[in-house]
């Protein structure tokens, strides 16, 4: 069992290769094998998993290009973990779910292939390892949205690549510049992560270099404004493309932000918390009032992914324990509760082949098990308290309360605006009077659709009620990371606010 | 006296005139002629540098020069008949294929 | 003990998940008698824990296991059945099984059957976490889950349509459902911000801790906490401004209103500042704003009643303004006459809206006081519940209400806060002549529903069955005011009123003349064929009418800006700018690889001269930044 991280990054990708030898007719039954496999696999992981441990697990290490420091080195932290279960867990329910009929094997080898680099992308501990995988998982998405999209889908894929792109580029700019910072103060280059960790920087090359990341991450998330290729994205792309895009994509952006610049720029990261807050507190604000005034039901869910990783972003900058696991915890319940969303829009519009709001209305009465399974997602959207959505998004904001209670207030907004968008989307699709005629016989939920909804609706409500299983490994790295800031913090900004992270009784 | 300078000057003239031609003219045979000129310009230049500095080395390399202008010119007048047996015309703008 | 605190507290949830199960199946009666045959082991269980506190002294605390960890937060699902919250869970599941067993009757057509029990039970099992939890996390948890709740309930009937305000204030169940949920979380957003101050001052979530170390902070950090804290109480229990849910939510089927909107739910917020008591004893300052707001609620919410016509609506209002008063009670201090009355007047406005329930199944439906009349000859048991009900609504001896809400006025009184006194004075009389002003144009005098072709009948003997234990506590609850007191000010502060004597008694006598005169004046006046149609036309009456033009306003306000703002952020803001600016920066790589293209014509000629001019470029250069001089 040394090996499992690779194992599970490149089981997804041979199978992949081998499901070209497969025949039409088995290809989905194959497909899912791979997938719950693999699933098997990360939960074999976490089962595996030492939880009382903060550092990396199962490192791998294989030397690549020793000279330029390039490795092909893996692990795992609390940090990591959970993602990677959540990427597994979403591809393989994703795949149960398919519905596309057309060259449906090219899209079952392009949905391992995906795997293969978001699994790549959480468990990389050598900068180009993470690189190439973060760079790699744009082609199979590129693919199935240039391919299974409707009318704009060139369009809508060609920006999403180009955009997101454009920003890892200069991530890459940054990452070698690192590794010559890394030259300069050490005599040996080094890729590698967790030695990148250990490096203490000048102020000014941590603020020049944590913007270089940012661009990478940022486009990613999406943060306000570089959050346009999403919509466009999401609209375009078939079922499957927006349930993995919001469900784990976006969330290697804010893993960026956790694994590259917390830890790597710790002063600049603190010194930069007031823009990026702003922004966040915009992105949560403004996306959300443009998902109020959408008219088609995947781009209300489309904008109310960047509102809520608005949050997310708010959680990863508080500094502080309750903040940063709440963030990550979020990452999660987020990528399970839009993954959930996407998949039961795409129900309704296997049947309807529309997804304006206005074709809906009264579908409580002729599908309640549709209704009830969106119900119960909706309340974990706007965060219900034992929702999954409800922990995530209490500690982010109480973690960034402590940074600035005005600017939680403003983000708090989110726990309003998005019960105003998701209850208007409720209140459109599900009641009234059914207003056409077509929609009287709509079928309810069949079973292909059950088993693919019912296991995220037990997630959600287990996790809502029990978080701990899943908080208590994150907690242990996130401790460990802001140890590791607080000791590199150099400027005295950063000192004042990573040493004073915690609860002070105050005496009057 | 003619000095180093005379000859510089002859070999800049030479490869002016070589540069214009290469410019102007839009027969590739004339297209020819100028580059012959401009490596002869440069020939006198290396041979004059070569005497100035009494280094063997430039004049070896006019020879190289005269060498491989001349393989050039076998190989390049072979093409040049080919495609005027196909075109009927060796004007340069009949050569453009691409649209820029 | 434990295992009572465990069973009252999941027997709600296991009859809502049983009646859940056959949400989507037809009606089957069965669901309604388990949810209400669990609710009354509930019931029994929260009498053996009051009985057991009685006689112990002792709070019974359960912890079942940790929710939350992370950081030094540690959020565990603890339980306790302490004073105050074995009151309100007696309360809550006495109401209930009641509003359960009415409801049987009550929903007895609706195809919805099944579904409602199990909303509705799943409603107790959440007020029952807010009223049980020992930590204010857990207080949240039932916080949203009744909001939840509540905003099934209010949408229970879905599919009816919109209709323009004219014809429905509400617009319509849905509308109302949403209109409550949102308005809830404005308030929740206040609740969250003061659990973090709670949270990064304190460390602790849990009460005992809390209010242990309240006293340590510093005075301008507890004043926060204590603002926040009340602007989550105000959006549950409908405060102004945020008040204009609850007369929307009366969509909902009547037990709902009953159960929800009158007796328990909206009384969380009273019950949030009881329980918080440590914190706002701290600040009199903000307490004495509670007050004020509590009574320019009491008076302004009776005003709205003293004119509509809505049967369901009007009730709402008296319910607003009880808060009103509940709040003035707990604001100035007095943490235990506002428990009580928040306990009497969960009786008598349960009765009230039940009684209402049969009205409306009378009579179709139908929500207009005008269009009845008479129908006490048809309908003589609810309408005399209803005047019990009223009565001691009204605060008229010896009803419940008299010994409650006479108790508030004493406080106001006593707390030298003679203008409070004054106003909640003026809204007893209010009170009073509402509540006649309804039973007199629904039991009494001409059988206006006639006209209209309706045939009313008296109610299932079970629905009245239900509601005789509530008009029973109606007229007795008052008497148990000093064992009241006593028990729960093992909890709470107590509270010594220092009028005697004559003062005293002045005061009761005041209150019960304005009670009474209200009374008199709403008796004769519709007896009498009520106002004249000029009354109608005036300004008072369309301001009140239309509630303030409140509605209004927010709609013209919030809702419609908010509209057209997300409209501007959308096709405006998000297309046309942030979105073009990218597309126009990717349109310049475009164009500049179109204006380049030139350069590979492919013409040997032009290629040529772009390589002389690099040549001459490239010379240039040489020549300038040649190091050699």
């Amino acid at each position: 069992m040394n090996h499992i991280l690779s194992l599970l990054v490149f089981f997804p990708a041979l199978a992949a290769v081998l499901g070209f030898v497969v025949n039409k007719e088995n290809i989905r039954v194959y497909g899912i094998a791979v997938a719950a496999i693999e699933f098997v696999l990360s939960l074999f992981l976490w089962f595996m998993f030492d939880p009382s441990n903060g550092g990396f697990q199962f490192v791998e290490f294989i030397p690549l290009i020793p000279d330029y420091g390039i490795n092909y080195q893996l692990g795992v932290d609390g940090i990591s973990l959970f993602i990677i279960i959540l990427s597994t867990f979403i591809t393989l329910i994703g795949l149960i779910s398919l519905t596309i009929e057309k060259n449906v094997k090219n899209m079952i080898i392009s949905l391992l292939f995906l795997e293969m680099t978001m699994v790549g992308v959480f468990v990389a501990l050598d900068a180009i390892v993470f690189y190439v995988f973060w760079e790699l998982s744009l082609v199979p998405m590129l693919y199935i949205i240039g391919y299974w999209g409707s009318e704009l889908r060139i369009y809508a894929a060609i920006k999403f690549f180009l955009y997101t792109f454009f920003g890892s580029l200069i991530m890459l700019v940054g990452m070698l510049f690192l590794a010559y910072l890394y030259y300069l103060a050490t005599g040996t280059i080094s890729f590698s992560i967790p030695d990148w960790h250990r490096l203490i920087l000048p102020y000014d090359y941590q603020f020049w270099l944590f913007l270089a990341f940012f661009m990478g991450m940022a486009i990613k998330v999406p943060m306000f404004p570089f959050h346009t290729w999403l919509p466009y994205a999401h609209g375009q792309a078939p079922t499957i493309g927006s349930v993995i895009l919001a469900a784990v994509l976006l969330k290697m952006g804010t893993y960026g932000f956790v694994r590259f610049s917390l830890p790597i720029f710790p002063d600049a990261s603190v010194a930069l918390i007031g823009p990026i807050a702003i922004l966040a507190v915009i992105m949560v604000i403004y996306t959300a009032m443009v998902a109020y005034a959408q008219e088609d039901m995947k781009q209300v869910i489309a904008y109310s992914s960047i509102s809520h990783m608005g949050v997310i972003v708010l959680g990863t900058f508080a500094m502080n324990v309750e903040g940063i696991a709440g963030s990550v915890f979020l990452m999660i319940s987020h990528g399970i509760v839009s993954g959930a969303l996407f998949m039961l829009v795409g129900n309704i519009y296997d049947r309807k082949h529309t997804k304006k709001l206005s074709e809906f209305g009264g579908l409580a009465a002729v599908m309640p098990k549709y209704a009830l399974i969106f119900g119960i997602m909706t309340m974990a959207s706007v965060g219900l308290p034992l929702t999954i959505g409800f922990v995530g998004e209490f500690l982010s904001l109480m973690g960034f309360y402590k940074i600035s209670p005005a600017l939680t207030f403003l983000g708090g907004m989110s726990i309003i605006l998005g019960a105003a968008y998701m209850l208007r989307l409720y209140k459109l699709t599900f009641f009234g009077p059914i207003t056409k005629e077509e929609n009287k016989k709509l079928p309810d939920l069949n079973w292909k659709e059950l088993t693919s909804l019912i296991p995220l609706v037990l997630v959600v409500i287990w996790l809502g009620i029990n978080p701990n299983p899943v908080l208590k490994p994150i907690n242990k790295s996130v401790e460990n990371l802001l140890t590791l800031m607080e000791k590199k913090a150099i400027t005295p900004k950063a000192k004042e606010i990573l040493g004073h992270n915690k609860v002070e009784l105050e005496a009057k | 006296m003619i000095t180093l300078t005379h000859y510089l000057v002859l070999s800049a003239i030479l490869f002016s005139i070589a540069l214009v031609g290469v410019l102007r003219r839009k027969n590739l045979l004339m297209l020819f002629f100028a580059t012959e000129i401009a490596l002869n310009a440069i020939n006198i230049a290396f041979a004059a540098i070569s005497k100035y500095y009494g280094d063997l080395t430039g004049q070896m390399f006019a020879f190289f020069v005269i060498a491989i202008a001349a393989s050039e010119v076998a190989v390049g007048l072979g093409l040049l008949i080919i495609w005027y047996k196909r075109r009927g015309t060796i004007d340069l703008d009949s050569l453009q294929t691409m649209h820029g | 003990m434990e295992k009572y605190v465990l069973i009252a507290l999941f027997a709600p949830l296991v009859g809502s998940l049983f009646a859940g199960a056959y949400a989507m199946k037809p009606k089957r009666l069965i669901t309604g008698i388990v949810t209400s045959a669990l609710l009354f082991v509930s019931f029994v269980s929260s009498l053996i824990l009051l009985f057991d506190l009685l006689k112990t002294e002792e709070a019974v605390r359960v912890k079942l296991f940790d929710w939350i960890t992370t950081g030094s937060l540690n959020i565990p699902f603890g339980f306790v059945a302490d004073q105050v919250s074995v009151i309100m869970m007696v309360t809550v599941t006495l109401v209930s099984t009641l509003v359960h067993v009415y409801s049987i009757g009550y929903m007895e057509h609706d195809k919805g059957f099944n579904r409602f029990f199990s909303y509705l039970s799943a409603f107790v099992f959440s007020m029952l976490v807010l009223v049980m939890s020992d930590n204010f996390a857990g207080l949240f948890i039932g916080w949203e889950g009744v909001g939840l709740c509540s905003w099934l309930l209010i949408g229970f009937w879905y599919y009816k349509k919109d209709e323009p305000k004219e014809v429905n204030p509400s617009i319509s169940p849905s509308w109302a459902a949403n209109e409550a949920f949102i308005m809830n979380r404005i308030a929740d957003l206040g609740m969250l911000i003061g659990l973090f101050i709670i949270y990064w001052h304190i460390g602790s979530l849990d009460y005992n801790v809390v209010f242990a170390h309240v006293n340590l902070l510093d005075i301008a950090i507890i004043t926060m906490m204590g603002i926040f804290l009340f602007i989550g109480a105000m959006g549950k229990s409908a405060q102004f401004p945020l008040h204009t849910w609850l007369a929307d939510a009366m969509e909902g089927p009547t037990p709902v209103s009953a159960l929800i909107h009158a007796a328990t739910m909206v009384t969380a917020g009273v019950y949030l500042v009881v329980r918080s008591f440590p914190i706002y004893s701290q600040i009199p300052n903000i307490g004495f704003y509670i007050a004020a707001l509590g009574a320019f609620v009491a008076v302004f919410a009776a005003s709205m009643a003293l004119v509509n016509t809505d049967l369901k609506r009007i009730i709402a209002y008296s319910t607003l303004s009880q808060l009103g008063y509940m709040f003035v009670a707990a604001g100035l201090g007095a943490y235990w006459v506002a428990l009580f009355h928040l306990m009497t007047h969960a009786f008598f406005k349960a009765l009230l809206f039940l009684g209402a329930g049969n009205v409306m199944h009378a009579m179709n439906d139908e929500l207009n006081i005008f269009k009845m009349g008479g129908l006490y000859k048809v309908m003589r048991w609810t309408a005399i519940f209803m005047i019990i009900a009223s009565l001691a609504l009204s605060g008229i001896y010896p009803f419940a209400g008299f010994f409650s809400k006479d108790k508030i006025l004493e406080v106001a009184f006593d707390a030298q806060h003679y203008i409070l006194w004054f106003m909640l004075w003026v809204g007893a009389g209010m009170t009073a002549f509402y509540s006649f002003r309804l039973i007199m144009l629904v039991f009494f005098g001409e059988e206006r529903y006639k006209k209209y072709g309706f045939h009313p009948h008296e109610a299932h003997w079970y629905m009245l069955a239900a509601m005789a234990p509530l008009a029973l506590l109606a007229i007795v609850a008052g008497f148990f005011e000093e064992p009241f007191e006593e028990f729960v000010t093992q909890l709470l502060p107590e509270y010594h009123v220092h009028i005697h004597g004559i003062l005293a008694v002045a005061l009761i006598g005041l209150t019960t003349l304005i009670a009474l005169s209200g009374i008199a004046l709403a008796v004769y006046k519709y007896s009498h064929g009520g106002f004249s149609p000029k009354w109608k036309e005036t300004f008072i009456y369309k301001l009140l009418y239309n509630q303030y033009y409140i509605p209004v306003l927010y709609e013209k306000l919030f809702i419609e800006p908010y509209k057209e703002l997300s409209k501007i952020a959308w096709k405006e803001l998000d297309l046309r700018i942030v979105d073009a600016t990218v597309d126009f920066i990717a349109g310049i790589i475009y164009k500049s690889g179109f204006a380049g293209r030139v350069v590979q014509s492919g013409n040997l000629s032009k290629m040529l001269r772009w390589m002389v001019i690099g040549l001459l470029i490239l010379l240039v250069l040489v020549i300038v930044y040649s190091p050699v001089r």
